[in-house]
């Protein structure tokens, strides 16, 4: 089908991950155009495309597999030894194994991207399939000796290939074709059912990264949640620190990649992250009829004390309620719904605790209904729902929801769905994350971009992300309040998007719930008349026939 | 605030004074925000006579006084006299009034810093033919069908939201105050039709007043049944009124106006299929916001064709309400001509005693007696209570008849145009005053406006009168009369 179809639109997930993309991509050619849409994330997916973390779970499951694979191999003995003999013989000549591809397409769909890889021939000694599941065995017994630290470890994936050869006798070149070898036997096996196998594969992808990458990566084992340090649930983590490395093929294999999204700011920071240089790298601003947004930075309370999410402010009380407060107020004058989000699901709880005992949130609730976003899928959706139902109905809603969470990044609040939208405090990433803090020593070691600058420049985005929910169109318009005092701060304040810059006026920087008040009504009287939707006068907005051609002869 | 003539009244020494010519119009209005042009009451004549004596007094005490400084000084007394009786005055009610009439408002700064008061009669003119333009745009060459016989149900929100103080005082006294201009510029321009209010309050609709044509009847039911509470409900208000419209003779068209103050509403079930039901019944519902758009008031109108808008303030929502008094076009399925019974009943004889239809209970003097059932009526138009004939005056019909023809706006002229000798001969076809110096300042050359069809030329002030009071012009009139 790919080969057939002029435009292909599909997650770029698919184009990302080395495993997915070797199934679906590889038929591409070279001249295809690559846009990345909605990109101000794609860093995070080309880290989570090479990231793998394996669990007791992962371990079992794998341990299932061999069994199995175990079973059918003696199978395959006693009725078709046929088969495996040709699969060794084919190892041996060092081909490439899978099938009777072009070799210049395979390189995709290895998880682990260097070319040299395909041109060496599997090592002898896990080229029989028995042996290959031996040396499988011992890699996850020595996984599971892992797990059972009791203290957090950290390690490069140099000393842990090391380790690995001292203690299970697996050398680097075996982890490095342990993917390309599992594919193969499962091939031979005829095993369709890849589902079921999931566990194997993702030891082996582990495996295979491991072997591969000497830069760019760690190993973190902790052997419990920091949340919950009671209840042992061990992890042992590769996680990728270098984004670059996940999309540089794509950049190799096509001629044009376009990255493109609403809140790419500040965007020189995204060629650096990502290792390229940008042949052209635009921002637009947007041409509006009117002023449909109007983003306010809210920094103190009606008491005019200041507002914040700040770690050492979060939890005193007249920061909770000037916050109820301005939510309060807000849905007094705001009509049909109106979207909240916090910083996590933790401070979302603990908020909305502190809001019932105070009767702040039975007061919200004369006016609109109160839905609240959890981390259960199911629940949200039914939550979703009916907060869309109540907005239309004319009853009114409030949504809770979390910066980061699914609804932020992909569920539209347009039109009456959002009228206004408030984000409360500075949604930065749990900082004390030991991935977190190690990708943060990869980036200033080797891109030299300083911690509190890329912290920020993912805690705005994120917000600029949550806030552009509300505005869809040229018709829509909608409402964005900052309630941080730490968004006046003009470091924070110049990372958002040039269109939300463009619409925040220098009066609206530092107001207090009041003032916000105020300005929210007299803009919805304002929005709410009659206007042209083409633009008049000098904001035309829509091009006709003519003006392209007036423009297509200014070109010539 | 207030402005203090310099220098103590001391006939030595030189005095300055500030006459009250030099002070500019607009300075005036805010030293005396509630006198136009001031004037001497009877207690300022008495304490100007008063000081008058004092100065004179003060006069024969001095021996070689200049006739001058004496003038000067009496004028002087007169203005400290006057200072002081503005400022004993309660300071609190002259700031109070003169915040309600934000006399600031009308005034604007000129380029060189000047106040000067805004030209409202041009501000005026430009919205008034933006008003006339917009009705007559969709049908000026086709000619469109009017409901004339009109049964309007007019739904005031009298929820908690009412009661908010961004109106002043508070949005019910405004939505109060332009009802009662609403329900008697609407009688004025539909004479056929009945109006009939309901308020909505604690999340149900009461009807204040059945359908009817007397306006101060429904005013004084209105005034005597303002006070907010509750939630509001959009749901329980069109189904009261729709259950009351359904019953309507199918010539009359039924329209719904309300005006919303609240931002939410509380139903008890599915508001959708009320709005289908009220879709179905052919109602046509218009609501104005007092506050901000609301999805369901929107989709509301869409559904129904009717208008919706949102009111920026006291003014707009004036203008608002009141673009609901022309009838609306009629819905095209909904447009069949049908013959209706009337009557035109007679004024009966002064001093007659009889007993009314309508109040039941006997009455002296004039009233209307039916033509069919001679039953005794107090004011038309009306349905006779005992033979259910509708009875109408002929002034009526007339009245409502300008509805269906309109007359075309009439074309600006551009001021150069408007020397021309042949032109206009520099007259209003009107009211014959002279063009050329017509409106207040002479360095601008006004603006007039002629017809298409008769070639007239009109001032602006003859413009709007003949749009909106007379409905015909003198300038065609005359020439099918002298045809």
């Amino acid at each position: 089908m790919v080969q057939f179809a002029n435009v292909i639109v599909y997650s770029y997930q698919y184009m990302l991950d080395p495993k997915v993309a070797g199934i679906i991509s590889k038929e591409m050619q070279k001249e295809s155009v690559v846009v990345f849409d909605e990109a101000h994330n794609i860093d995070n997916v080309c880290i989570e495309a090479l990231s793998v973390s394996v669990r007791r779970q992962t371990l079992e499951g794998a341990t299932r597999n061999l069994n199995k694979m175990t079973q059918e191999i003696n199978r395959f003995k006693a009725t078709d030894e046929g088969r495996l003999r040709q699969e060794y013989n084919r190892l041996v000549e060092g081909l490439a194994q899978r099938g009777n591809l072009p070799i210049s397409d395979t390189w995709l769909s290895n998880p682990a991207l260097p070319d040299d890889i395909l041109k060496e021939a599997v090592p002898g000694n896990i080229r029989r399939a028995e042996h290959f599941v031996s040396v499988l065995r011992r890699l996850i017994q020595y996984l599971n000796g892992r797990l059972d630290t009791e203290n957090v470890e950290k390690e490069g994936p140099v000393s842990f290939q090391h380790n690995i050869y001292k203690e299970a006798g697996i050398d680097q070149k075996m982890l490095k074709f342990c993917y390309d070898r599992l594919h193969s036997l499962m091939l031979t096996l005829e095993i369709t059912d890849t589902d079921e196998f999931l566990h194997i594969q993702t030891i082996c992808d582990f495996a295979t990264l491991v072997g591969t990458y000497s830069q760019g990566f760690s190993i973190i084992i902790e052997p419990y949640d920091e949340r919950m340090p009671s209840i042992p649930d061990p992890v042992l983590q590769l996680s990728c620190h270098d984004a670059s490395l996940a999309i540089k093929p794509v950049f190799q294999r096509f001629q044009s990649v376009v990255i493109t999204s609403g809140t790419l700011s500040p965007i020189d920071l995204y060629p650096k992250l990502l290792n390229f240089h940008p042949v052209v790298s635009r921002s637009f601003t947007m041409s509006l009829t009117r002023d449909c947004i109007c983003p306010m930075v809210l920094t103190r309370g009606s008491d005019q004390l200041p507002v914040s999410t700040k770690f050492d402010m979060r939890s005193d009380l007249g920061v909770v309620r000037n916050y109820g407060r301005l939510l309060l107020e807000m849905v007094s004058v705001v009509p049909d719904g109106i979207v909240c989000f916090f910083v996590s699901y933790s401070y979302m709880d603990q908020i909305i605790n502190s809001w019932n005992e105070t009767g702040i949130l039975k007061e919200i609730m004369l006016h609109k209904l109160v839905f609240i976003e959890t981390q259960d899928v199911v629940e949200t959706t039914l939550a979703l729902d009916n907060y869309r139902r109540a907005c239309d109905c004319g009853r009114g809603a409030v949504f809770f929801s979390v910066a980061r969470g699914k609804v932020a990044e992909g569920i539209d609040f347009d039109r009456h769905y959002g009228r206004l939208v408030i984000m409360f405090g500075i949604p930065f990433q749990y900082t004390l994350s030991k991935i977190l803090l190690s990708r943060l020593d990869y980036l200033k070691e080797t891109f030299q971009i300083k911690e509190g600058d890329f912290l920020t420049f993912d805690a705005l985005r994120q917000a600029a992300q949550c806030v552009g929910r509300v505005i869809r169109s040229k018709a829509d318009y909608g409402m964005m309040i900052f309630a941080d005092k730490r968004y006046s701060r003009h470091d924070k304040r110049s990372k958002l998007p040039g269109w939300i810059l463009s619409h925040l006026r220098d009066a609206h920087l530092n107001l207090s719930t009041d003032m916000a008040l105020h300005i929210a009504k007299e803009f919805l009287r304002k929005m709410a008349q009659p206007y042209d939707k083409t633009g008049s006068g000098g904001r035309k907005t829509l091009l006709t026939e003519e003006d392209l051609k007036e423009m297509g002869e200014t070109r010539m | 605030m207030c402005r203090r003539a310099s220098g103590e009244v001391k006939p030595e020494r030189d005095i300055f004074i500030k006459h009250f010519k030099n002070i500019p119009m607009a300075d005036m209005e805010i030293v005396f925000p509630e006198k136009k042009n001031p004037t001497l009451t009877p207690l300022d004549w008495m304490k100007f006579l008063i000081s008058a004596v004092v100065g004179l007094v003060t006069v024969a005490g001095s021996i070689d006084m200049p006739k001058a400084d004496f003038c000067h000084s009496i004028i002087c007394d007169w203005l400290l006299c006057y200072d002081i009786f503005q400022c004993g005055k309660d300071s609190a009610s002259i700031r109070s009034s003169y915040a309600d009439e934000r006399s600031w408002e009308s005034l604007q700064e000129d380029e060189s810093g000047l106040l000067r008061p805004i030209d409202n009669l041009s501000l005026q003119h430009a919205q008034y033919r933006r008003r006339i333009r917009n009705l007559s745009s969709p049908h000026t060459f086709a000619r469109i069908q009017k409901g004339l016989i009109r049964y309007l149900y007019l739904v005031l929100d009298l929820s908690k939201a009412a009661g908010e103080t961004d109106y002043r005082p508070t949005r019910m006294a405004v939505m109060a105050k332009y009802v009662e201009l609403f329900i008697r510029e609407f009688f004025d321009q539909n004479p056929l039709s009945q109006i009939s209010l309901v308020t909505v309050k604690d999340g149900v609709a009461h009807n204040l007043t059945d359908l009817g044509g007397s306006p101060e009847s429904h005013i004084k039911s209105l005034m005597s049944n303002l006070g907010c509470s509750g939630d509001a409900s959009l749901q329980n208000a069109l189904d009261l009124v729709h259950g009351y419209l359904n019953q309507i003779p199918s010539y009359g068209h039924r329209e719904v106006l309300i005006l919303y103050s609240a931002l939410s509403t509380c139903d008890p079930g599915d508001i959708m299929e009320t709005i289908q039901y009220c879709k179905e019944s052919k109602i046509r519902c218009s609501v104005i916001g007092l506050s901000a758009e609301m999805f369901i008031c929107k989709h509301l109108c869409q559904e129904t064709g009717g208008s919706y808008s949102v009111a920026l303030d006291e003014s707009h929502f004036k203008e608002l309400l009141l673009e609901h008094a022309p009838p609306p076009p009629a819905i095209a399925e909904y447009a069949v001509a049908s013959l209706i019974r009337m009557g035109f009943p007679q004024r009966a004889a002064e001093g007659v005693i009889s007993i009314c239809s309508c109040h039941k209970e006997a009455k002296v003097g004039g009233g209307y007696t039916c033509p069919r059932c001679k039953a005794r009526i107090c004011e038309v138009p009306t349905e006779c209570r005992i033979c259910g004939l509708t009875l109408v005056s002929s002034p009526h019909l007339a009245r409502s008849y300008h509805h269906l023809f309109p007359i075309t706006p009439f074309d600006e002229i551009s001021p150069t145009l408007n020397y021309q000798p042949d032109m206009s001969r520099g007259k209003c076809f009107g009211c014959q005053l002279s063009l050329s110096k017509s409106g207040n300042n002479s360095n601008k050359p006004s603006l007039c406006v002629s017809c298409p069809k008769c070639k007239q030329v009109f001032c602006l002030e003859c413009d709007i009168y003949i749009h909106e009071s007379l409905h015909n012009c003198p300038g065609c009139e005359s020439l099918r009369h002298s045809r």
